[in-house]
């Protein structure tokens, strides 16, 4: 998980959690081979690993402020939000006695340029409220949830648009990498998280984020710009969060209000599965990746047996929970 | 240099002075609110009369309505007046919904319907209370886990195919199971309304009266301090989950009463308005201070809020506004609450 | 039982932490209904000691007689359940809660859960206004001042009938006018049945206050003597310092280059008018003790707290964003190494670049080699006692972790160093390594700050000595072989 040593100690804490987390993911998928006829098919272990994407995606600004302390419950209004917007953006303007089919009539680049800035002005109103007038982020992000979301049901007016949209919007989201079943959002989310890995590793950005969330007032006294940090993390989030509303409208070719109700939970989830903490600094990305499969097997297995989606709550619940503890004794035995 | 004695009785006029303008700011914000309802369709309905925002119909339904967010809250500020949150409030609302309509439709009586959805919310308030302060999981993390659970729970309860616990073939839902919270038992208002209300007088009355409410406010103020002085927080911070899941379970009650079904997602969002309501009423994010009062105060301005938007804009504007509010109410509370530190 | 004579009495108390003694054999007698006061310098053993009396920690060995019988508190509330309470300097109030209420807090009367008005409060505020009564019980206690928080502390521990007040540097953080009225009261508590175990280093307190006083220095005790058989400060600080011999102080080969600082006027909450220079080259040490304004000096220096006041740096203003002073050449080795100083979790690595990543990075990638590198020069330049560099910095010693701090300090590449306590709760050996570091930055032409309320450490090291006292430089005096140290411990304990 780590290359070559890392900064924190030998096997460190965190690689130990990634592993051990990574070892209960191997076992839960053996499990569920064996009880989930055709699981271990290897066009459905591509969709474990793939199903996933947008939580993931979702996923790593949840991971990096999460490291810090922080939560960011906005994401999944921000993706309704830019979703709609896009579609929105892109309408016919003017064409239709129907209010739904009108939009703005801008070219797909512009459309996409002024949901990510939505998206990003998400991000900012979390920035403002937690970083410069200190309100827990719980409370803030939640309210921006709301507002999100809430702005997401005014534009569709409660529905979603999903007319007179040119047929660039439904490209980047439906076209398949050449040969593979796998959809260019994949490929995407790959990339990165990737690039997230390569950040909080290698990185000075993601050094400082690790600092900050270790000890944030050491942080203050060695320099560190924590504000700054705080908000570009922030931001980021928002702009991810763009992204996979951008793509999932895109697949669905419409922009729905209703678009990722939940995920703000799953991108939590999946980070808490894979042994991001809280308090203290210390989760990586790749943890989170190892989470959100985690949480794909269960999700799949759960379906495979037939079980109605309802379990997805308690499965949800249940896991998290078990992964919490597990990670606490495992972290404990490993202190001796 | 000034004397110390005379610093104080300075810092005590303006404490007061703040104190008096936090004290009645809410009371000033309801009333514009109701005003503004009221004055809002001037032309087109005739004041108090039907349709109008104060018209007896109205009001009683505002008030039926307001039962299970009046008794939340009120429990929900204690609870973080002592510096520790709930965020599965809704799931527990909902799941005790779904049971207590299920015992009704297999023909448990009311009073064993009601008694067993107390019971059951004390038990989901006490895991909370169990994930929070026995295993120490930020307060935060453990009830998202828990409202994932008890959601799933509801969820499950309700069998595939139908929405929610009602009336089915064979087995129809026993139409007095709407009297607990729509039958006039007094000025219109029915028994959920007093329940809520007897519940607000007594938390107001636990919150400035009894050990419970001053504990509460010392482990939110300075928990070292009532370690020192005997106060084991673990104790009476996991009775204080246990109270919000027995009110979560009054609330759940009333709404599977009102609406003569278990709707596993009835609940959903209440935690939010718990939380506007108690921004409102200017408790602090940190504890140590609120007053259910307050609370209650700002949960009527949600009720009226959300009554009033709906006669003058669309529903699909519902979200947008609350959310505008919880974002309002956190600047509101950010004025009222901050320490100035002093520096320089 | 008839009561003893001493309510207290130790016996052979000691108290060791890993490779420090910092309790030796301690004995001596506290009587009944006293003021006994507890002096000596900083790292004397004073607040070791207080800690195990209150039962903040526990002693290696010996002996605690309270009231004649065995003494062994398991925690702070173990204690106070014996008669033990302490006022320590965080007050342990709650701000949101009146003063009536404070008082009584986890001794209500109550039936059925209800608070009930009853004789006990009666009897509490009776007592508050005994010693102060100008102090309304229902007063919001964030309104109170420090001093009126203390006040209702001290009420508070004297209505839960204890025996022993512990009262650690009270008048630290009041005001003249209160300091008489603490004393007022304090003398007070002994017909209240109370003895008072007063520490403080401002010796006029000791002689306006105290039955008693006890001497500690090195952990050790050395006198106990009732307060009139002290002939007066300069026996007391003859007894604190005793026959320490002060390594030499080295002279310096070359004077002190030109000004590199210059501070004019410098004040804030807790500052005034603070004004002096700072050669390149040159160590000058701020002198004080508890309160006297050292941390808030060098944090506001630092940008971590905010100053009115011209500072100039190489010429230009200094700037007042902690990031910016780093990059304009000051660093700050900050007063409490866990949790100011090092990134516990993280391992010598990793905190050794982390003040100026810029040099182990190339556009912002973090160059590993470089960083192992950086880390291995550092740990064998500083002499890190460590088998590794990957070695989490939470496990290293005191000292060690102090030269972690000082190497992440030094590798900021700063012309200018803040030291905040260098030396605290550090071994013989380490601290002697670490002067020679910082002797070897000022050859380099290096100018350090040094704030320390350990006298060797000033006297040791430091060109020039300013000595502070409640936030102002009360005198300044050069290094040399006719520093008269008692002169220093004098003025930093209130003398004129």
């Amino acid at each position: 998980m780590v290359p070559g040593g890392s900064f924190t100690s030998k096997l460190s804490n965190e690689s130990f959690l990634s592993l051990f987390m990574a070892g209960v993911l191997l076992l839960l998928f053996a499990a569920a081979c064996v009880f989930v006829p055709n699981f271990y098919l290897p066009r459905n272990v591509i969709n474990l690993l793939t199903n996933y994407w947008y939580v993931i995606i979702l996923g790593i600004g949840v991971t990096f402020l999460l490291v810090t302390g922080h939560f960011d419950m906005s994401v999944g209004g921000n993706v309704a939000l830019t979703g709609v917007v896009c579609a929105w953006a892109c309408q016919a303007a003017g064409t239709s006695p129907n209010e739904l089919a009108n939009g703005l009539g801008l070219p797909y680049g512009a459309a996409v340029t002024l949901a990510l800035l939505c998206a990003t002005g998400v991000g900012a109103v979390n920035a403002f409220f937690i970083v410069r007038l200190r309100v827990p982020s719980i409370i803030v992000t939640l309210g921006t949830m709301m507002l999100s979301r809430g702005l997401a049901q005014v534009i569709t007016r409660g529905a979603q648009r999903n007319t007179s949209l040119p047929d660039v919007f439904g490209v980047v989201g439906n076209t398949f990498l050449p040969g593979t079943p796998l959809k260019v959002a994949v490929l995407i989310m790959v990339v990165l998280v990737a690039a997230a890995f390569a950040l909080e590793r290698s990185t000075v950005v993601g050094r400082y984020t690790y600092l900050i969330g270790a000890n944030v007032e050491a942080a203050r006294l060695s320099g560190v710009k924590v504000n700054r940090h705080l908000t570009a993390l922030y931001l980021l989030s928002g702009v991810l969060a763009g992204v996979a509303g951008i793509l999932l409208a895109s697949e669905f070719k419409a922009g729905v209000s209703s678009r990722a109700t939940g995920y703000e939970f799953d991108a939590l989830v999946i980070a808490l599965l894979g042994g991001v903490s809280i308090s203290g600094g210390f989760g990586s990305v790749l943890g989170m990746f190892v989470g959100a499969i985690i949480l794909s097997v269960v999700t799949s297995a759960a379906t495979g047996l037939l079980l109605s989606p309802d379990w997805q709550f308690t499965l949800k619940g249940v896991v998290t929970f078990l992964a919490i503890l597990a990670q606490r004794f495992a972290l404990d035995r490993r202190k001796g | 240099m000034t004397s110390a004695i005379e610093l104080s009785t300075d810092a005590h006029r303006e404490e007061a002075l703040r104190a008096t303008v936090k004290n009645l700011y809410i009371y000033v914000v309801l009333l514009l609110i109701v005003v503004g309802f009221s004055v809002a369709r001037v032309g087109e309905v005739e004041m108090f009369g039907p349709g109008h925002f104060l018209s007896p119909d109205s009001v009683v339904n505002m008030l039926r309505t307001a039962a299970p967010i009046l008794t939340l809250s009120s429990a929900f500020t204690l609870l973080m007046i002592a510096g520790y949150i709930d965020l599965s409030v809704g799931s527990a609302m909902s799941l005790t919904a779904v049971v207590f309509a299920l015992l009704i439709r297999e023909g448990a009586t009311f009073a064993v319907a009601f008694g067993s959805a107390a019971v059951l919310g004390m038990a989901l308030g006490a895991l909370n209370g169990l994930l929070v302060m026995r295993l120490r999981i930020t307060p935060v993390i453990a009830t998202l886990v828990t409202l994932s659970l008890y959601k799933g729970t509801a969820l499950l309860i309700v069998p595939g195919g139908v929405s929610a616990i009602k009336s089915r073939p064979g087995r129809p839902m026993p139409a007095w199971i709407n009297d607990y919270a729509r039958a006039d038992v007094l000025l219109g208002l029915p028994w959920a309304f007093y329940v809520a209300l007897l519940v607000i007088l007594a938390l107001v009355v636990v919150q400035r009266r009894t050990l419970v409410g001053r504990y509460a406010a010392a482990i939110g103020g300075n928990r070292t301090a009532a370690e020192l002085s005997g106060i084991d927080p673990v104790r009476w911070v996991w009775g204080l989950y246990v109270l919000v899941g027995l009110c979560a379970a009054l609330a759940g009650a009333a709404r599977a009463s009102y609406m003569s079904l278990g709707d596993p997602l009835s609940g959903d969002g209440m935690e939010l308005d718990c939380i506007i309501a108690v921004l409102l009423g200017g408790t602090a994010f940190a504890g140590g201070e609120g007053s259910v009062g307050k609370t209650v105060v700002g949960a009527l301005i949600i009720v009226c809020v959300t009554t009033g938007l709906m006669t003058v804009i669309p529903a699909f504007w519902q979200t947008f506004a609350k959310g505008s509010v919880l974002i309002g109410a956190v600047a509101l509370n950010h004025l009222l609450t901050r320490d100035r530190p002093r520096l320089l | 039982m008839e009561p003893t004579a001493n309510v207290l009495e130790l016996r052979g108390l000691t108290k060791d932490f890993l490779s420090v003694r910092a309790v030796n054999e301690v004995s001596f007698d506290v009587r009944r209904n006293t003021v006994h006061c507890l002096v000596g310098e900083n790292g004397a053993g004073k607040s070791t000691l207080i800690k195990i009396l209150t039962g903040a920690l526990p002693r290696t060995s010996g002996r605690i007689l309270l009231d004649g019988r065995e003494y062994a508190p398991r925690n702070t509330r173990d204690a106070k359940a014996h008669g033990v309470s302490t006022l320590f300097q965080e007050l342990n109030v709650v701000d949101q809660l009146t003063v009536a209420e404070n008082l009584t807090l986890g001794t209500e009367d109550t039936s059925f859960g209800f608070l009930r008005k009853s004789r006990r409060i009666d009897r509490v505020i009776e007592i508050l206004h005994s010693l102060e009564p100008s102090i309304a019980p229902r007063q919001r206690v964030s309104t109170l001042s420090v001093a009126q928080k203390q006040i209702v502390e001290i009420a508070k521990a004297v209505a839960a009938e204890a025996d022993v007040l512990i009262m650690d540097e009270p008048t630290a953080a009041i005001s003249e006018g209160e300091i008489e009225r603490l004393f007022r009261i304090v003398k007070g508590l002994r017909s209240q049945n109370v003895t008072v175990i007063y520490i403080s280093h401002r010796l006029d307190e000791i002689f306006e206050l105290g039955d008693s006083v006890t001497v500690m220095r090195d952990g050790r005790h050395i006198a106990t003597k009732p307060v009139a058989e002290v002939s007066g400060r300069s026996e007391l600080i003859q007894l604190m310092i005793g026959k320490t011999v002060f390594e030499a102080y080295r002279q310096r080969s070359e004077p002190p280059g030109e000004v590199v600082l210059s501070v004019k006027g410098l004040c804030n909450r807790k500052l005034r008018e603070l004004s002096f220079d700072v050669r390149r080259g040159e160590i000058v040490g701020f002198y004080g003790l508890v309160g006297a304004g050292k941390t808030e000096l060098a944090r506001a220096l630092y940008g971590a707290d905010p100053y009115r006041g011209e500072v100039a740096f190489h010429g230009r203003r200094l700037p007042t964003r902690t990031d910016e002073v780093i990059e304009a050449g000051i660093v700050l080795v900050p007063e409490e190494r866990r949790s100011q100083g090092l990134f516990t979790i993280l391992t010598i690595r990793g905190n050794v670049p982390v003040m100026n990543m810029g040099r182990v990075s190339h556009h912002g990638i973090i160059d590993g080699t470089l960083e192992r590198r950086v880390a291995r020069d550092a740990v064998a330049e500083l002499r890190i006692a460590t088998s590794s560099t990957e070695k989490e910095a939470a496990k290293l010693s005191g000292g060690n972790q102090q030269k972690v701090v000082f190497s992440k300090c030094l590798f900021a590449d700063a012309d200018l160093l803040l030291l905040d306590e260098p030396t605290r709760g550090i071994d013989v050996g380490a601290k002697s390594e670490i002067y020679d570091i910082i002797r070897r930055l000022s050859r380099e032409g290096k100018s350090i700050l040094v704030f320390s309320s350990e006298l060797p450490e000033i006297v040791n090291l430091c060109d020039t000595i300013h000595l502070l006292y409640e936030g102002r430089i009360r005198e300044t005096l050069q290094n040399g072989p006719e520093l008269d140290s008692h002169r220093l411990l004098h003025v930093a304990t209130g003398g004129v």
